[in-house]
């Protein structure tokens, strides 16, 4: 008897195991998702990037069907977090948020990867680059402002968020476009260098118009130009910097990838859930609410877009240095 | 605006509301205890809870966890020396002083009492004059930034206690340490060595951590061995008449600075405390006594820190720009609920400001109340045995320094600064002049290179600015005040001894 009991208990045993090892098997074989999905956010939260990219992760639950899990993991101007994304498995189970750092740093020699590291879900957001002055400067137009930075070359003094930094090469862009030299103060972000200008310090930032947006609005700085292809919906009357004559489009982005190797499957699963969670209501209506503009690139559009960003930074930090 | 301010009275006096702000404090204070959780993060973590609130319990809801964490912060720097957030760096000085001499909960009343006056009469300043403090705040360009940085610095010498050249020589090692990185101006990697997680220099909260909590741990397991306890007297936890007397003014008066401190984008509740520690010494008639674990030597940091909050509001609400990394978030926070700070905001919804004034005051009630209530619970940690307290605060280290950045590089820089912390201890260094230096050096050179960048190179631009002339002079004033003071008591002392 006692040896039957043990021998009965050795089948159930390998029953049990061989029934696991089963499951294990049909559970790789089962269609991608089936596990939480961890989005990793370069910099950290409660940023613009952050904010993005948790509304998008709160929209893709319900098509995703699997808990999307937001990591912020931030340090050297996003590369460390945008370093740990390319490097991860290409399984699809590591998204994550890139910047336009990602075409920014590495002509800097600032991160130890490129573009080419990560294969692109799709676009989300875009701001463009605007020239904006205090109310009471004495221009009115980015001709009058550039006309005057041409005669007093190295005396405008116009802040950007950091050095390196978007709204940095931005400045470098228009003095470039427009054969001007600029006295460029660096700032910790476009808060302090805001602050500035309504001090009366400096005489222009590069910011995005939302981050002037509520200062406008008061009638205490005005946006001459905006570094975009077309108009704003947000300020209809400021005209672009190409209407002006000045071929200067640059600003910032933030989108999706994975890294390069992911198969197509598994990138179509998620091109589909995030294709459509860009679209619910909710989503809209929040970046609406946060001034941010929705501009949805799909891959092929994105990686063109990367690409020749990469070779037009490359040559504007070259000119920096 | 009296009738604005019985509005918002009305507006505040909802369950719901008076619900979310306990809520808030509650969890601020909790938070702001956890060493590596700061206010900053508190608030971010909890943001995306209040999008779906209406913008009256959202924003008192962040309020609420801003001005716990501010106040928690002092909890963890008064009985384990740890300080909870970069804020409560300066209580830890004399607040763990009061705690090892068993009077550690006389020290959280002091410090709950302050935090509410600070808290309250920067509110007050808020609701009564923002427009004209706002203003005041904008008159900072680099050379009055570098100014402020530099009497930040120059109170190294009086947190430094009786050691000031040891003081001064670990405030030199945090300013060089405050070099690595990339150039603000160029650029250029300096001491990175190419390794990624340096390019913005050293993260401080990790080296914070490490220097206080973690050193301090090391120190416990010597004393693990000797098996002295510290008997806690908890019988008095309402602060004393005699201590009132001493603790009111220095409150008012910090509360004040921090106020002032909190107004200029960019100066946070660190700066704010360290400068009120240094102002409460200067005006005090015994000035030698601070760094012993007196009254004041409390309750000047925790005013001034609960001070910032009121202040850095200043400039959120009336220009819309944040005066600090928390109010940064809150800026996110009323835009999400279709708010745009700015002058307009008082204009367009000014009973919904009015509302969040009163319920920021109501806040630092609470903060009062909860501070209180949980003294007796609080001071339970130090009864804590020593064998199970310290593998948790080694651990609470860890996951701390892990969380600012989720890298774990932090880590190990908070190991090397905890060693680095025991031999300073060993040898008597203070550890706060690295924290000050990690803090303001980068400021105080970015500002400096800024200024001369704006002013073409021409130094004089530091000295002819009326703000930062003022500034400059009391710095050199306070760097040299210890050792003029000590060379003449040596003197007095050298001619009596040759009498």
């Amino acid at each position: 008897m006692k040896r039957l009991t043990k021998r009965l208990g050795s089948v159930v045993l390998i029953v049990a195991m061989v029934t696991i090892m089963l499951a294990g098997c049909a559970k790789e074989e089962a269609k991608f998702p089936n596990g939480p999905i961890t989005m990793i956010v370069p910099f950290s939260a409660g940023g613009g990037t952050d904010i993005v990219t948790r509304a998008v992760a709160d929209a893709a639950k319900n098509s995703l069907e699997q808990p999307l899990v937001v990591v912020n993991k931030t340090g050297a101007g996003g590369a460390v977090g945008m370093g740990e994304g390319a490097n991860a498995k290409p399984d699809g189970y590591t998204v994550t948020t890139i910047c336009v750092e990602l075409t920014t740093l590495p002509p800097q020699d600032l991160a130890p990867f490129t573009s080419d590291d990560f294969r692109p879900i799709m676009q989300i957001n875009a701001e463009p680059a605007a020239i904006t002055v205090a109310a009471d400067a004495p221009w009115d137009t980015v001709e009058e402002f550039l006309a005057y930075a041409k005669e007093n070359p190295g005396k405008v003094q116009i802040g950007n968020s950091g050095v390196g930094a978007i709204w940095h090469l931005a400045a470098v862009a228009i003095e470039k476009a427009a054969d001007v030299k600029f006295n460029h103060i660096p700032y910790e972000g476009a808060a302090p260098a805001v602050a500035a200008i309504l001090g009366g310090h400096i005489e222009a930032v590069t910011v995005s118009p939302a981050e002037v947006a509520s200062q406008v609005e008061a009638g205490q700085l005005k946006i001459l130009g905006v570094a975009d292809n077309e108009r704003l919906n947000s300020f209809p009357d400021v005209p672009t910097l190409k209407e002006s004559g000045y071929d200067v489009a640059i600003g910032t982005w933030r989108g999706l990838a994975v890294p390069k190797d992911t198969p197509d499957d598994v990138m179509n699963v998620l091109k589909e859930a995030f294709g459509q969670a860009v679209k619910e209501e909710s989503f809209t209506s929040f970046m609406a609410n946060s001034g941010l503009t929705i501009a949805i690139l799909d891959e092929a559009q994105y990686r063109e877009k990367m690409n020749s960003e990469n070779k037009f930074f490359k040559d504007l930090v070259a000119d920096i240095k | 605006m009296l009738e604005l301010l019985g509005h918002g009275l009305a507006a505040v006096m909802n369950f719901e509301i008076l619900f979310m702000i306990a809520c808030g404090v509650a969890a601020g204070i909790a938070i702001g205890a956890l060493p590596g959780l700061t206010a900053t993060m508190g608030v971010a973590l909890l943001l995306p809870l209040t999008f779906g609130m209406d913008a009256e319990s959202g924003i008192l809801l962040l309020l609420g966890i801003y001005a716990g964490a501010i106040y928690g912060g002092s909890i963890s720097a008064i009985l384990l020396k740890t300080p909870g957030t970069p804020a409560a760096a300066a209580t830890a000085i004399d607040g763990f002083e009061m705690s090892k001499r068993g009077e550690a909960g006389r020290a959280l009343g002091i410090s709950a009492v302050s935090s509410y006056i600070g808290g309250t009469l920067s509110v007050i300043l808020l609701i009564l004059i923002s427009p004209q403090l706002a203003k005041i705040g904008l008159k900072f360009s680099a050379p009055e930034y570098f100014a402020l940085a530099m009497f930040g610095l120059s109170i190294i010498s009086s947190v430094s206690g009786k050691h000031v050249l040891k003081g001064i020589m670990a405030g030199v090692i945090g300013l060089l340490v405050s070099t690595v990185g990339i150039d603000i101006v160029t650029g250029y990697q300096r001491f990175t060595f190419g390794n990624m997680n340096l390019f913005n220099g050293f993260s401080f909260i990790p080296v914070m951590i490490g220097l206080f909590a973690l050193s301090q741990s090391f120190i416990s397991l010597e004393d693990m061995m000797k098996k002295v306890s510290i008997k806690q007297s908890l019988h008095r936890i309402l602060p004393t008449w005699e201590d009132m007397k001493k603790v009111i003014p220095t409150a008012l008066r910090s509360g004040l600075i921090g106020t002032f401190i909190g107004i200029i984008p960019g100066a946070g509740g660190d700066i704010g405390a360290f400068v009120a520690y240094n102002e409460a010494k200067r005006f005090s008639k015994h000035p030698e006594k601070f760094g012993t674990g007196i009254p004041e030597a409390i309750a000047a940091p925790e005013a001034a820190n609960n001070g910032v909050t009121g202040g850095a509001m200043v400039p959120l609400l009336t220009l819309g720009i944040p005066g600090d990394a928390t109010t940064a978030i809150m800026l996110g926070a009323l835009i999400m609920q279709g708010l745009q700070p700015g002058p307009l905001l008082f204009r367009d919804h000014a009973p919904l400001v009015y509302t969040i004034f009163v319920g920021f005051l109501i806040a630092n009630f609470f903060m009062l109340i909860l501070g209180f209530v949980g003294i007796k619970w609080f001071t339970k940690i130090i009864t804590i045995p020593a064998y199970i307290l310290t593998p948790v605060i080694f651990v609470l280290c860890i996951v701390g320094s892990y969380a600012i950045n989720n890298n774990f590089f932090d880590v190990i820089v908070m190991f090397v600064s905890g060693i680095i912390g025991y031999v300073m201890q060993k040898l008597e260094f203070p550890a706060s002049p690295i924290v000050l230096a990690l803090i303001l050096g980068p400021m105080a050179e970015r500002e400096l290179r800024k200024s001369l960048m704006m002013s073409d190179g021409e130094i004089s631009v530091l000295f002819t600015r009326p703000i930062s002339a003022v500034l400059l002079s009391i710095a050199v004033i306070t760097f040299f005040m210890p050792i003029i003071k000590k060379t003449i008591t040596n003197i007095r002392q050298q001619r009596e001894g040759q009498k």
